[in-house]
């Protein structure tokens, strides 16, 4: 067993096909097939995770050209409707019936937080000067997703929303970007976080739920996102989630999710740890598609969603030294801004553009 | 098409049906230059043609039952179908319970879809019985124990009609699933939100009795597989819950610690079971756990903490050595200042 982890830690990076990440994520932005027709209601998240994977290699500005910038910019400002619940990004057309500025939504149309968040962060990347945007509109779309118990649901008005710590988090970042926290309820949130608790000492997607690592990361992202000089972590609570994480690691150097669960690319980024301390960046080379493009898991097919949150985690954690190899340059990335999730650069104008709307 | 292999005909499309001529399909409005446009398929085209039709008049009658069916089943992530499915079934007073068998198909179908989980839930709002549903989720669990959809649903069935007959079998249940599977997190979990969170009825307020049930179950179930972080996890978490420090637990931990020779003659004490014979020791989880007891006394024992550490990144868990280099150094600053 020992050889094996000794091994990881002599391991030889291969190259990080860079190229054929990025062209994995542009054949994506120029059309998906019909067996990825579940993305219809979620298309403004698959964006982000392309333009977002764009980004992270540094390919946007001197890769893309502006005319494509452009019409990127025009498709993701048409999904921004306002309407009685207030205003906000909805995930794509999939409903639409006509263009979104000279009308009002209907209940079968309305934004979405999430798509609110991935929209504002891809036009961040794009460099958007957000002249257009409806900021009182999203404060008030904000207050009519929040729930009793303090969770946010996806879409305001309605039964289908989801409601978990997903939402909460974009809920946070938006008002966060924003640099207004008047459409939030932030201390009920906060007591919604913290009933996600688990006895693991990670946290659940909603009240009750077994630890996880992408709501893990969430909850700690919103908690040093929340505005109030409040503690709502004991250090003992603090350690234990720390340990929590750092427990999923497996042999092979990647992460899994929950306990005793299998590895998967994304939680590289979810549980983080560090690829630094922890040597998990060889787990996340041999999860390299050779066509291009990060999957879950080697030998599986790759997509932008997880392309995306393994570059993401080698942004957050770079390579140590000791990783000596030959195609060191490969792996080379600039930091990450990881309580809003976004290149630093971005992030910066994100904060600065946005708020002064 | 005429392989013998393909399953039924496509069903015909909507716009070649009379008994939908009245309907004015409407296209998806998109400007010139779609970002990540879908290629629909024909019959999916056809449908959200018809379903945006449906939703521009407000229709809700018998047959947007049948449009949403084939929506959902072509892409089961459509959550305006779903909404506007459940408003129709509310409108035109249909029966809940059909509707939950069609459920029952669906859920396995797309058992990793947040709305159909969503949507059963909004018809148990309805329907209140939710006896026969904890029957259907168990069956979900042989395709998938682990499935975070239906664990959450089965949680919030229990926490919200919250009734003694309900609960009465969720520990049997547990137990069932931990035999299949004595790795299943999320049955240890569950096992956790029934003792000791939502679980916990009138009359249990005896917790000793409880917790010392609690204590003898965990630790057999380590004695017969000491390397299961699960189970780990559920000792510590029962302990921090109860506040009883670590160090209860020495004469139960240290002979996992120790390898497989060093172990000591059978005694049999049912409060510290020893590691089954052909057990992996000394065991990561339970040298982790001796140094936390070690590192809480402080003082001198924390040079004891700090060998365990060493031990764990030089040999037990050289995956995570960085991580118990830092533990070393801290424990060392701790004892210094
Ligand atoms: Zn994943």
């Amino acid at each position: 067993m020992s050889s094996t982890i000794s091994d990881i830690y002599n391991f030889d990076l291969p190259q990080l096909t860079r190229i054929a990440h990025a062209g994995h994520v542009k054949r994506c932005l120029s059309g998906l097939p019909d067996s990825q027709v579940d993305v219809d209601s979620g298309r403004m998240a698959l964006a982000f995770y392309c333009i977002g994977s764009l980004d992270l290699l540094k390919m946007v500005q001197d890769k893309i050209s502006s005319s494509d910038r452009e019409s990127w910019r025009e498709w993701i400002w048409e999904q921004q409707t306002s309407g009685k619940y207030g205003a906000g990004f909805r995930p794509g057309p999939f409903m639409s019936t006509g263009p979104s500025s000279t009308s009002t939504y209907t209940d079968y149309d309305t934004p979405h937080i999430i798509m609110t968040y991935t929209a504002l962060l891809t036009l961040a990347i794009l460099r958007d000067d957000f002249s257009r945007l409806d900021k009182r509109g999203m404060l008030v779309l904000l207050k009519s997703c929040q729930r009793e118990d303090g969770s946010f649901s996806t879409v305001p008005g309605s039964v289908s929303g989801e409601t978990d710590l997903r939402t909460l988090y974009c809920a946070f970042v938006i008002s966060h970007l924003l640099n207004d926290w008047s459409g939030i309820n932030v201390d009920r949130a906060l007591s919604f976080i913290a009933s996600c608790r688990s006895y693991e000492g990670g946290y659940g997607q909603t009240t009750y739920c077994e630890a996880n690592g992408g709501t893990t990361y969430i909850a700690m992202a919103a908690i040093h996102l929340a505005p109030v000089p409040s503690v709502p972590l004991t250090p003992s609570e603090k350690r234990k989630t720390i340990e929590w994480a750092i427990h999923k690691q497996l042999q092979s150097g990647g992460f899994c999710g929950r306990t005793n669960k299998v590895a998967d690319a994304c939680y590289c980024f979810w549980i983080g740890g560090s690829l630094k301390i922890l040597g998990a960046a060889s787990f996340i080379a041999n999860c390299q598609f050779k066509f291009g493009g990060i999957a879950k898991a080697p030998g599986e097919h790759p997509d932008p969603y997880h392309t995306y949150l393994s570059l993401a985690a080698l942004s957050m954690f770079p390579l140590d030294d000791a990783h000596s190899t030959s195609f060191a340059s490969s792996w080379v990335f600039e930091p990450l801004d990881p309580l809003i999730n976004a290149r630093q650069e971005t992030a910066e104008w994100a904060r600065k553009y946005i708020a002064i709307r | 098409m005429s392989s013998p292999t393909t399953s039924a005909p496509e069903p015909p499309r909507y716009a070649d049906r009379p008994e939908w001529s009245d309907v004015i399909p409407v296209e998806q409005y998109e400007n010139v230059n779609p970002l990540a446009p879908i290629f629909y398929k024909d019959i999916y085209k056809d449908a959200a043609d018809y379903f945006r039709g449906i939703v521009k008049t407000g229709e809700k009658s018998q047959r947007v039952l049948d449009l949403t069916e084939r929506i959902i089943r072509l892409n089961p992530a459509h959550y305006t179908a779903w909404q506007y499915r459940y408003e129709t079934l509310l409108a035109i007073e249909a029966d809940l319970e059909d509707e939950l068998r069609l459920m029952d198909e669906l859920a396995i179908t797309y058992l990793k879809t947040y709305q159909v989980w969503h949507h059963r839930r909004l018809l148990m709002l309805k329907i209140r019985k939710p006896a026969t549903e904890l029957v259907f989720i168990a069956k979900t669990f042989r395709e998938d124990a682990k499935n975070y959809h239906t664990w959450s649903y089965r949680q919030w069935l229990l926490a919200y009609f919250n009734d003694d007959s309900l609960w009465s079998g969720e520990l049997d249940f547990v137990d069932e699933l931990l035999n299949a599977d004595i790795r299943n997190n999320s049955a240890w979990h569950h096992r956790f939100f029934t003792v000791f969170q939502s679980g916990v009825r009138d009359g249990e307020q005896d917790t000793e009795r409880i917790l010392r049930r609690e204590l003898i179950y965990v630790k057999q179930s380590i004695s017969l597989a000491p390397n299961n972080a699960s189970a780990w996890n559920y000792l510590r978490g029962i302990l921090d819950h109860n506040g009883i420090p670590y160090s209860k637990m020495i004469a139960f931990v240290q002979p996992y610690t120790l390898p497989n020779d060093d172990q000591k003659a059978d005694l049999v004490d049912l409060d510290n079971p020893p590691p089954s014979k052909d057990a992996h020791l000394p065991c990561a989880a339970a040298v982790e756990f001796l140094a936390d007891i070690y590192e809480a006394e402080g003082g001198d024992s924390m040079l004891k903490a700090t060998e365990l550490w060493k031990s764990l990144g030089n040999e037990h868990d050289v995956a995570r050595k960085k991580y118990w280099e830092y533990r070393i150094r801290e424990g060392l600053r701790a004892i210094q200042t």
